[in-house]
């Protein structure tokens, strides 16, 4: 048996096993998980465009707005700038004030003024499309929710079931009978799923990138993909399908040898969480350490939030680029090994006779 | 040890605190051997362990002279129809069969040809690209079987394989196991019907608790239970007389005169002392029609080490 005929056998596990990871019921949440940031930006995409279609009946020019000073009356704004395309009175306050907001728009951005007791008190205006503040928010979005939660709590169901998924169903036996080694067949089966795990998260980062960039002016987009666009990009759906790599062979291994996968969800999960503010050394067994260092833009921390939880969301001190690859596929690795080693061992057991 | 033996050498294995077998030493020779027991005697366990979906805690397996723990090798060799009702979601039944065959390096031409041959060996072709999960028990049982055979191994395992066939293809099933064990190859069979085990059998395992009880061909096996006198059918025609005749012997334990008076059922505790005496009656112009040894199957044998009836 040459390597050549042992890489034949695990295509041909992983093609069969592939239908089942992709077209599985079970995994139907999977695709939910990848698509919800795509379907986030996609209405944030279609309210910028609404208002920005409603505001543009009704340009004011932006000297007008900047002229207007705190401390002017509300007539005399309406007298200099017209009338507001919302206009909105209330009260507030411990003293049931009088309040009123008004909002303008200068073409690009929104002007949102708030008059108390008839004097305008506070004047703020906003880009209806700000791209710089979109490009931090599919950041955050990446870092915080699709590694941290979609890709990991996808990579969960997916490999996890590889194995303990065949017990429950009483079909391990089926691989198990094959004229194949146990490695061969460990290996099948994880490249079915990295290839399932990659194609649905890297697909979903792309899309939800796409989708970010849409409602944006097509000059800006031009510009930005032609500068770092297509190195964001990639750097993101590299990161997918890092961690989809990493997550997919810890809890292949975790498959192997726990029935109940809320056990090494939660440790895992707290494990990574507290990445940040582990040794070194520590840090380096992780995924999120090498695939946040893939991710191109750093997320912002907050200084109002505490402490712990600013701990909690920060990276770990990044690698490079090199080494974070390597690093991860030297873990990965690692962790296939160990995993090798069990499911040599491994038998079935479905209350035989 | 001859290289096409299948050999048990002192193996036990235990579910956690559950005994499955223990000190099972076992030399299974080429033939159809049946491996009989009541449920959870450790039967499957037996096969398990002979096809590496279990491994002992203690003592070496090897199925002619391949490790139990090299499943590349193994299942090259061996085709194991197990008890467990079910496949791989979304399966077709020719996928089912062909899958092995794929793995064990054969052709496409090759795999799509011996496919075919075994799905049409137990009358299956039109299913062929049906989902396993669409078929009836009986249909599935058949897949199975199918998928154990299909690559044409040097040892065929099957769990209950007869269970859930049609009376046609029960009886070319078992023609086939016969056309394997022809070939020197080993039919290991687990089997609930007593009378079918009899009639298929060259050689056949009991086990109970675990432990193999007794093993051989039927006929040598019955020869070492001493403390059940064997039981012989008599057809003659003067019965009484010659019940006479034999009941002044030593060795014969009871004898039972049948209602047509053309027959006997005697129990002897000597075989040879019996067959000695009958045949001096015989020669005293005595004509004795038949002799048949009325507990030397399976169904008996199970009686007097198993106990009961399965």
């Amino acid at each position: 048996m040459n390597n050549v005929f042992r890489l034949r056998q695990t295509w041909t596990i992983a093609r069969l096993q592939l239908r089942r990871v992709f077209f599985s019921r079970r995994s139907f949440w999977v695709y939910l998980l990848a698509l919800f940031p795509a379907v986030v930006f996609l209405g944030h995409g279609i309210k910028m465009k609404v208002d920005y279609r409603m505001m543009s009946s009704q340009i004011t020019p932006v000297t007008l707005l900047e002229s207007i000073t705190k401390g002017t009356g509300e007539e005399e704004v309406i007298k200099k700038t017209g009338k507001p395309i919302m206009d909105r009175r209330f009260k507030a306050g411990p003293k049931r004030q009088y309040m009123r907001h008004m909002m303008y728009f200068d073409g690009e951005r929104r002007w949102n003024l708030f008059f108390s007791n008839g004097v305008l008190q506070n004047k703020r205006s906003q880009q209806i499309f700000n791209f710089n503040a979109d490009r931090i928010a599919f950041a955050t979005m990446f870092q915080t929710y699709y590694l941290r939660l979609a890709i990991f709590f996808g990579c969960l169901g997916m490999f996890m079931n590889l194995f303990r998924g065949e017990m429950m169903d009483k079909t391990l036996h089926f691989w198990f009978l094959a004229p194949a080694r146990r490695e061969v067949l460990l290996a099948g089966k994880y490249l079915a799923g990295i290839i399932a795990a990659v194609s649905i998260f890297a697909a979903g980062a792309v899309l939800s990138f796409a989708i970010m960039l849409w409602p944006h002016h097509t000059a800006q987009v031009t510009a930005y993909w032609h500068d770092q666009g297509l190195s964001h990009l990639f750097s993101y759906a590299s990161a997918a399908a890092l961690a989809c790599i990493g997550y997919g062979s810890v809890f292949l291994a975790f498959g192997l040898v726990l029935r109940n996968p809320i056990i090494p969800a939660v440790v895992i999960l707290f494990w990574e969480y507290i990445n940040g503010i582990l040794p070194t050394l520590l840090q380096k067994l992780s995924v999120l350490y090498y695939a946040q260092s893939l991710c191109p833009v750093s997320v912002p921390i907050n200084n109002d939030m505490p402490l712990l939880i600013r701990l909690l969301i920060s990276p770990a001190n990044p690698p490079s680029v090199i080494t974070a690859v390597f690093g991860f596929l030297i873990v990965t690795a690692l962790v296939l090994l160990v995993a090798s080693q069990v499911v040599r061992r491994l038998e079935i057991n479905y209350n035989t006779d | 040890m001859t290289v096409s033996e299948i050999v048990f050498n002192d193996v036990s294995k235990f579910y956690d605190e559950v005994l499955g077998v223990n000190h099972v030493d076992l030399k299974i020779p080429p033939g159809i051997t049946s491996l009989v027991g009541p449920n959870g005697s450790g039967k499957t366990t037996i096969m398990n362990l002979m096809t590496g979906l279990i491994h002992p805690d203690r003592g070496t397996i090897t199925v002619r002279d391949l490790s139990s723990h090299d499943p590349e090798q193994l299942m090259r060799i061996t085709g194991y129809a197990t008890q467990y009702d079910t496949a791989p979601r979304g399966i077709t039944g020719f996928d089912f069969v062909s899958f092995g065959l794929i793995l064990a390096g054969y052709n496409k031409k090759q795999v799509a040809e011996m496919t075919w041959n075994a799905l049409e060996s137990i009358g299956m072709t039109d299913a062929a690209h049906r989902k396993v999960a669409s078929y009836s028990k009986g249909m599935r049982q058949r897949v199975r079987l199918a998928q154990a055979i299909a690559g044409d191994p040097e040892v065929l395992v099957l769990d209950e394989p007869l269970n859930g066939l049609d009376p046609l293809v029960r009886a070319e099933t078992v023609a086939l196991f016969h056309e394997f064990a022809a070939r020197g190859r080993h039919v290991i069979i687990s089997s609930h019907v007593l009378q079918e085990v009899d009639v298929i059998s060259d050689q056949v395992i009991f086990i109970a608790n675990g432990m193999i009880v007794a093993e051989g061909e039927v006929r040598g096996v019955r020869e070492e239970i001493h403390e059940h006198p064997s039981q012989f059918m008599i057809r003659c025609r003067d019965a009484s007389h010659v019940a006479s005749l034999l009941f002044v012997q030593d060795n014969i334990t009871e004898i039972k005169l049948h209602d047509d008076r053309m027959g006997l059922l005697v129990m002897t505790r000597d075989r040879a002392e019996f067959s000695r005496a009958l045949t001096r009656i015989s020669l005293e112009g005595h004509t004795i029609e038949s002799v048949v040894a009325a507990d030397a199957n399976v169904d008996a044998l199970y009686k007097y080490l198993i106990g009961g009836s399965e």
